[in-house]
């Protein structure tokens, strides 16, 4: 408990709440406005947290996470566009309802929903801390190199469609990682005599690129595309009758939210499909769902957001992000000298402590942003995408550049954008590709060590528990397609 | 030679056109890399402690061809499965699309001359009046105001470095 406060002193810092409500605010209006999503907001604030205060920059980012994730909702419901993925489900009937005329309700019931299964997977979090940084205790370079392999594997299910070509990214991406001068020997790989490959190419311009750049691209195919907005006046509380009437649903989603989130590359989005199903299953009133059902906005909306929380725990405990969001969470604590890992919470648990207790801060700050601006984010929709994204790609080269200083870096984001385009068009995802960037470095070099450690025999590396049982996940991991259709079909 | 007639239809439902090229294209691009770790410095065994600096990339680049090989055929598994791989590759790439990455890579082209303002405004010109918006007031304010915004945020009191480029000339 001692470090849950000294966690929580931290971000007591006027600065750190301003950074954590900005998070909030950025996080809101991302959501809100179609085509931009929180992990390209966080990819473009990556290069100006730099300066900032670990503690501040990552819980800026947390934050921003959090309020992305219910920012979603506020389009699925009033266009019938979910502004992230994780609001997929909220769509299905928040829009009905905000077409009915209510959709201040509709607003209000995500927004209280959201706050409640991000508060509970936080509260799971803190306890389940101290039990898995006691993992950091049987963790070596071996180790590590079993967990990146297992981190790598989960990339397969990570999103888009085919898990071989979400394989296929992250081990580009790994390759990628390799471009520069080797740590070990001084050698020049890829480098084609470029002196700016010299230093590899850094991975901030490549997810502003695949993040932003290739979503402006993909934008540019329908600029002219009319959507059916409505107008929210207020964000209208549910009442407390209606909040005991879903107290189940509500506290069902944010159980599930938190399990799946928890769950190494299964995101929010899985968890709000769930969630919803559970929600419907469960229901007296099935006939309602898809027509305004407020079990059906109350159910995804829990659980997406819990799962947020819970999605953090993979990735600050074990590195293994389970969206894009938290692949470039991941990305910016590298930057900023962290090693996400088991370590992470046995040496610096205050640390943790304090994004989760920004997290904490988000969510009720979403909740009165929204309570306060719910008619200026229904507005922020109208923006006209043709003045938007140029907005978005400026900001962009900026981030790119102000990294460091260098012209190449913005040729670098322009190659990743185009190259995330036309990924995107044939099945490969970016997350991957981005994570396998991430976590390249780590791979290579835990591979390294544990062969000089081991005498350059693998096999060896298998006397390990851990990493025995690593590669038992990895193989499972791999080889799930097979066994889950053996299992459906018996 | 009933067999010969229907050959062709049977490889056609085999293989993917697209996927096949891509294949095509990543296992060249894997076969000129590989050719590329040859030629890394040559380690010392003591030195590199038996990993050579070539070791690791081949590695990859022999994971990635084993799964790029399935690429061709991945379709019939994905179908099965009630997904369809080419829904999005079904048009061809919209003219905007096309002509958005030109002026794009035009302008990061001629970034370094005419320097960070100058590149700013040039954006928040030529992207909007390209996609069609041509409401006059809106495109001035816009123009102006926003190109200011950036500089006066970024530039001023984020303190990021903007290179003058032609506007140094202009003031000298």
């Amino acid at each position: 408990m001692e470090d849950v406060a000294k966690g929580l002193g931290l971000l007591l810092e006027f600065e750190n709440i301003i950074l954590i409500l900005s998070g909030v605010l950025i996080g809101v209006l991302v959501g809100a406005l179609p085509g931009l999503s929180s992990p390209m907001a966080i990819a473009l604030l990556i290069p100006f947290t730099i300066s900032l205060d670990p503690v501040a920059a990552i819980s800026m980012m947390a934050a921003l996470y959090c309020a992305g994730t219910f920012g979603g909702s506020i389009t699925a419901i009033l266009i019938n566009a979910p502004g992230a993925p994780p609001a997929v489900a909220t769509a299905l009937d928040g829009y009905p309802m905000a077409k009915n005329g209510e959709p201040g309700r509709a607003l209000g019931l995500a927004a209280v929903s959201s706050v409640f299964g991000g508060i509970f997977s936080l509260i799971i979090f803190i306890f389940a801390a101290p039990l898995l940084a006691k993992l950091a205790l049987e963790f070596g370079p071996a180790e590590y190199f079993g967990l990146a392999v297992f981190a790598l594997s989960m990339l397969a299910s990570m999103s888009g469609k085919s898990s071989l070509r979400n394989l296929i990214s992250g081990l580009v991406g790994v390759l990628i990682g390799t471009i520069g001068i080797h740590l070990t020997t001084g050698v020049e790989r890829f480098t084609f005599d470029i002196p700016d490959l010299e230093e590899g190419i850094h991975f901030v311009p490549v997810l502003i690129g695949l993040f932003a750049v290739s979503e402006l691209f993909k934008q540019s195919e329908k600029l002219n595309a009319i959507v059916e907005r409505i107008q929210a006046k207020a964000l209208r509380l549910p009442s407390l009758a209606e909040l005991k009437k879903l107290k189940y649903t509500i506290l069902r989603s944010s159980g599930i939210g938190t399990f799946i989130g928890i769950l190494p590359a299964e995101g929010s989005t899985v968890a709000a499909i769930i969630g919803y199903n559970e929600a419907r299953r469960w229901s007296k009133d099935k006939d309602k769902f898809g027509k305004g059902s407020p079990e059906g906005i109350a159910g995804p909306e829990a659980a997406n957001n819990a799962a947020a929380g819970g999605a953090m725990v993979p990735t600050l405990a074990l590195g293994i992000p389970g969206s894009g969001s938290t692949a470039l969470i991941l990305a910016a604590l590298i930057m900023h000298g962290f090693r996400p890992g088991p370590y992470l919470i046995s040496e610096t648990p205050e640390f943790v402590y304090a994004i989760f207790g920004a997290m904490l801060i988000a969510n009720l700050g979403f909740l009165f942003i929204g309570l306060i601006g719910a008619k200026f984010f229904s507005l922020v929709a109208f923006i006209p995408k043709k003045l938007l994204w140029p907005a978005v790609f400026i900001f962009s080269m900026i981030g790119s550049y102000s990294f460091a200083s260098s012209m190449f870096d913005v040729w670098v984001m322009l190659a990743a954008g185009l190259v995330g385009y036309f990924m995107d068009r044939n099945g490969f995802s970016a997350a991957p590709l981005v994570m396998g960037l991430i976590l390249g470095k780590l791979v290579e070099e835990s591979f390294s060590q544990s062969m000089i450690i081991h005498d350059n025999n693998f096999f060896a590396l298998l006397e390990s528990p851990v990493v025995l049982l690593f590669f038992v996940l990895t193989f499972l991991s791999l080889s799930s397609p097979f066994w889950t259709k053996f299992f459906s079909k018996k | 030679m009933k067999n010969d007639k229907t050959a062709p239809s049977n490889l056609g439902a085999l293989f993917n056109k697209k996927d096949t090229i891509i294949a095509i294209v990543m296992i060249a691009m894997i076969a000129f890399l590989w050719f590329e770790t040859t030629k890394f410095e040559k380690v010392p065994d003591l030195f590199s402690n038996n990993i050579p600096p070539e070791m690791f990339p081949q590695i990859l680049l022999l994971i990635i061809l084993g799964m790029i090989l399935i690429i061709p055929f991945e379709h019939i598994f994905l179908k099965k499965s009630g997904k369809n791989i080419d829904s999005a590759r079904s048009k061809p790439v919209e003219k905007s699309t096309i002509g958005t990455m030109i002026i794009l890579t035009a302008i990061i082209a001629s970034s370094q001359l005419l320097g960070a303002a100058l590149t700013i405004i040039a954006v928040s010109i030529s992207l909007p009046l390209y996609w069609g918006e041509r409401r006059l007031k809106v495109l001035i304010s816009y123009i102006i105001g926003f190109p200011l915004f950036v500089i006066v945020l970024f530039n001023i009191i984020l303190g990021v470095h903007f290179e003058p480029g032609l506007l140094d000339l202009l003031k000298n």
